[in-house]
């Protein structure tokens, strides 16, 4: 139970992360991203990419060699990458179809279809096989109660510290209360002299490197592979909703929690040799805390219809 | 005025739809009639799919993402209502209902599966929704996958072809030897369009009838149906159980076109590709996802020559890839460019709700 | 039996420690026609919400008709006569103003799913009747010639009388209008207004919220005065515009 506890730990603070970028885009441009999963997969990518050797062959097309560097730089180029990206589709993509007052709706569908696009560029031209970063095996060592590599605690470490960081800035920063005050009305700001077209993109700027990183977390706990970023959304949409789509405190907590429900549910008596349907549980907890309280935990009742 | 613009669009959707017909066989000198069986098939059985989902979203603004999910439950109680081997031994299950009565209780399910799907929306808005839904069909998913014992799990179900196939008229044997094509999916084929054919009749019955205007006023402003003394609640749910119910439908018709019933096939990808064809053919229409459907399988079923061309030597995963690929570039295309799709009113845009 | 139509007693609701209505007793007699004025976040359309079922107080009851409907479903509360409109005029856009009617006033028993499917002549015949009497309200408020094109095309003081339309067509005993001048001409004003005391005398009881205080003081015969939740002044127009409450309220307001 306390493996699968340090386990839990682990997944509900890559999910947390992730939740936490995606609710954070969710309440300042009110899109709900289903190609949120690339990005965070874009992260892990880009790092193996980075920082796998010159002579590794993890990439389909003989073009594209790894470039070998250091495994941190990579780690900083991947998550630069990813919030370029998450930059060039705000410019591109989002903007435009903003300015032309296309709806919610229809934004989140065309996310659905980028997110087919992406993640199938991924499949055909970076990684078709499930692929490791180039990091040496680890034993497990115990830390308080539980038992996980030097490697993963750092991990855990990194992302506690990270939610911190991100809720200081949010709280405190210009910068984050600019991102509230759009989130509450767009117009209200630009007439108050905040540049929405900026915040916004900053936003799915920081967003994109919140996924890359939480990809690289990710990747390294476990490894790289073309859709795992799909397979982690259901999760993280799970962990948002859970805490309150659009409130980054609620998409903490919810995160975690959600991470923590699949992993100790393998421990629960009626799941012995069920383990496959661990998401399962997560996900049915998600339905039924909304059947109750249609906000999430955390998020105000002004949401709801 | 309205009557010649709906007539102009139709002509056009017809149009487009036999030009991608022509390019099946403008692309495959050989075997075209063949491709364009396997084809039609597919296309007659997502495109009921496609119809059942456009009463949800379409005529009632729901947002469905767990339409994989009605699929699913037909096809899964339909089967295992009927003889057939499951599971990793092929454990072989001989009794079993005939295939109408299964099927009927297949399609039930799968509307009682709806009735169930569609309690969240009672309280949950749009992009709320949308994520239940899709959470819903996942867990599904994952059940019909651990519960090995009663669906076959991983390694599905076999064997049950035959309970529809001995339903096989005998003309269809007799003109598929001499045109080279499958009896058994050319059954499958005639059963799917048959069963468009029929839901396409119940539904135009009902979109001009009381009931389905009250769906549509559903969609419009449920506060404003709620001040007009109507449950809102119930309609959504009637509207969830006779989508799902079409759905069930042509799940099973996707079963026996496979021959054999994996989990796989209901990932949440199943759903997008009926969403695709939607929009493609309209949302809110009922015939545009026949034409949908038509020329959405044409462009998959092609992409192969454009994989040989990006990639010298492609194996499977890669020809999958610029398929899956492809929808991808079709639904943004589709959004961005034309999002009343082919037979879609632009005075009735349903996505543009904000 | 009283013969108070609808009467509420010491109805709490309140937003986040935010008292939005806190109403110790009022209640509305058969026919009247009642204005609920008060300076903006007085509580008025919490008000409305709280008796046609759209929100739940947070203490309190409702009755109507000697009904106790504090938690009764909206759509119940508007099938036993109370039929509202809304603030921000809700039609159904992308259908057309016939649709928009025709919809209004089916019953359940015409709407439901099997009857739509076996198409009986009755119902055949319930639904030219119904569009008999759609096409005389519409004559009436001058959309007739709008029968026919989406409602979203319609500006927003025919859309306002779509509403009514809308509301009237199922023969109401009580209305509640929210706004129903709010963004309209002053021509159409006019009509709205007489429109309005038409259906008062034909015994429609009537509950109105309205900025317009013109209009308030021309058309009511009795105003209720709502400021920060709280009932302050409750009378005919005349002793309204003298109340010194009243005044208070919204010259308090004018200050800010």
């Amino acid at each position: 139970m306390l493996d699968q506890l340090g386990n839990g730990l682990l997944l509900g603070i890559i999910i947390s992360v992730a939740s936490v970028a995606l609710s954070l885009l969710y309440g300042v441009t009110r899109i709900v991203n289903f190609a949120h999963g690339e990005i965070i997969a874009l992260g892990a990518i880009a790092t193996l990419f980075f920082s796998s050797p010159l002579d590794y062959r993890v990439l389909f097309l003989e073009k594209f060699s790894p470039l070998g560097l250091n495994f941190a730089i990579s780690c900083f180029l991947a998550i630069v990458v990813c919030g370029l990206f998450g930059g060039l589709l705000e410019v591109f993509l989002f903007r435009p179809l903003r300015k032309n007052d296309v709806g919610n709706i229809a934004v989140l569908v065309v996310t659905i279809g980028l997110s087919i696009l992406v993640r199938h560029l991924y499949l055909l031209f970076a990684t078709g096989k499930v692929q490791n970063f180039p990091l040496e095996l680890q034993r497990r060592q115990t830390y308080l109660f539980f038992d996980m590599t030097p490697r993963n605690f750092n991990v855990l470490i990194a992302g506690i510290i990270v939610m911190i960081i991100v809720g200081l800035l949010l709280t405190y920063t210009r910068l984050g209360k600019a991102m509230r005050a759009v989130r509450d009305s767009e117009e209200l700001s630009s007439v108050s002299g905040i540049n929405s077209d900026n915040i916004i993109l900053i936003t799915w700027v920081s967003s994109s490197m919140l996924a890359g990183l939480a990809g690289i977390f990710q990747a390294t706990i476990n490894d790289v592979r073309w859709n795992m970023g799909f397979l982690i959304l259901l999760l993280i949409f799970a962990g948002t909703v859970l805490g309150g789509i659009g409130t980054s405190f609620g998409a903490m907590v919810g995160g975690l929690m959600i991470g923590i429900m699949v992993q100790v549910s393998v421990g629960l008596p009626f799941m012995e040799g069920h383990t496959e349907a661990k998401n399962a549980v997560a996900l049915a907890v998600m339905i039924l805390i909304l059947l109750f309280r249609p906000q999430g935990i955390f998020g105000k009742k002004e949401r709801i219809s | 005025m309205t009557s010649t613009k709906i007539s102009f669009r139709f002509m056009f959707a017809l149009l487009v739809t036999a030009f991608s017909i022509y390019l099946v066989f403008f692309l495959n000198p050989d075997g075209a009639l063949r491709i364009l069986l396997n084809l039609l098939t597919f296309a007659g059985i997502y495109g009921l799919s496609a119809i059942g989902l456009n009463v949800h979203f379409g005529w009632t603004g729901l947002l469905n993402f767990g339409h994989a999910s009605f699929m699913g439950v037909g096809a899964y109680v339909t089967l295992l209502l009927m003889p057939h081997a499951a599971g990793r031994e092929g454990e072989v299950t001989t009794t079993g209902l005939p295939f109408f009565a299964a099927l009927i209780i297949g399609i039930i399910a799968a509307a009682l599966f709806g009735l169930l799907l569609g309690l969240p929306a009672i309280r949950l808005r749009g992009d709320y929704l949308a994520i239940v839904t899709i959470a819903a069909a996942e867990i599904f998913r994952l059940l019909v996958r651990d519960l090995e014992s009663i669906t076959g799990g991983v390694y599905g179900i076999i064997n049950y072809t035959e309970n529809f196939q001995k339903y096989r008229p005998l003309f269809i044997d007799n003109f598929s030897g001499n045109l080279g094509f499958s009896p058994s999916q050319a059954w499958v084929c005639l059963a799917a369009w048959v069963s468009i054919f029929f839901t396409v009749l119940l539904l135009k019955r009902l979109t001009n009838s009381p009931w389905g205007r009250a769906l549509r006023a559903v969609r419009e402003d449920e506060d404003a149906v709620r001040a007009m003394g109507k449950n809102a609640v119930w309609l959504k749910l009637q509207s969830f159980m006779l989508g799902a119910g079409i759905a069930g439908l042509s799940g099973v018709l996707l079963a026996f076109n496979y021959g054999s019933l994996e989990t796989t096939v209901f990932i949440p990808l199943l759903t997008f590709y009926v969403w695709a064809i939607m929009i493609l053919g309209g949302v809110g229409t009922i015939t545009g996802p026949i034409f949908g459907s038509i020329i959405f399988w044409v462009i998959i079923s092609e992409t192969d020559r454009l994989a040989y061309l990006l990639f010298e030597n492609a194996n499977g995963q890669q020809l999958a890839g610029v398929r899956f690929l492809l929808v991808g570039v079709l639904i943004m295309f589709l959004m961005i460019f034309r999002p009343s799709g082919l037979l879609g009113k632009k005075e009735e845009l349903l996505l543009d709700v904000k | 039996m009283s013969n108070n139509l609808i009467s509420v007693n010491n109805l709490k609701k309140s937003f986040g420690g935010l008292k939005a209505v806190d109403v110790q007793e009022l209640s509305f007699k058969e026919g009247e026609l009642t204005s609920i004025i008060g300076p903006n976040g007085a509580g008025k359309t919490t008000f409305f919400d709280l008796i046609s079922g759209f929100q739940d107080a947070d203490s309190g009851s409702i009755f109507l008709k000697d009904k106790d409907i504090s938690n009764a479903q909206p759509y119940k509360i508007a099938r036993m006569g109370m039929v509202r409109t809304f603030q921000l005029t809700k039609v159904f856009d992308r259908m057309t103003v016939m649709e928009n009617l025709l919809f209004s006033g089916s019953n359940i028993k015409n709407d439901s799913f099997l009857r739509s499917f076996i198409k009986l002549n009755s119902q055949k015949l319930y639904e030219s009747n119904l569009r008999e009497k759609a096409n005389e309200i519409m004559n009436d408020l001058n959309i007739g010639h709008m029968a026919n094109s989406y409602a979203r095309e319609l500006s927003g003081g025919q859309k306002k009388l779509l509403e009514l339309a809308r509301s009237i067509i199922n023969e109401p005993e009580i209305l509640l209008l929210d706004e129903p001048l709010a963004g309209v001409n002053p021509k159409l004003a006019e009509d709205i207004l007489s429109l309005i005391t038409k259906l008062s005398d034909s015994g429609i009881t009537i509950l109105m919220v309205e900025h317009n205080i013109e209009a308030v003081m021309k058309i009511s015969e009795r105003i209720v005065v709502l400021a920060e939740g709280s009932l302050i002044a409750d009378g005919i127009p005349n002793e309204i515009r003298t109340d010194s409450n009243v005044i208070e309220a919204y010259l308090g307001k004018a200050d800010e």
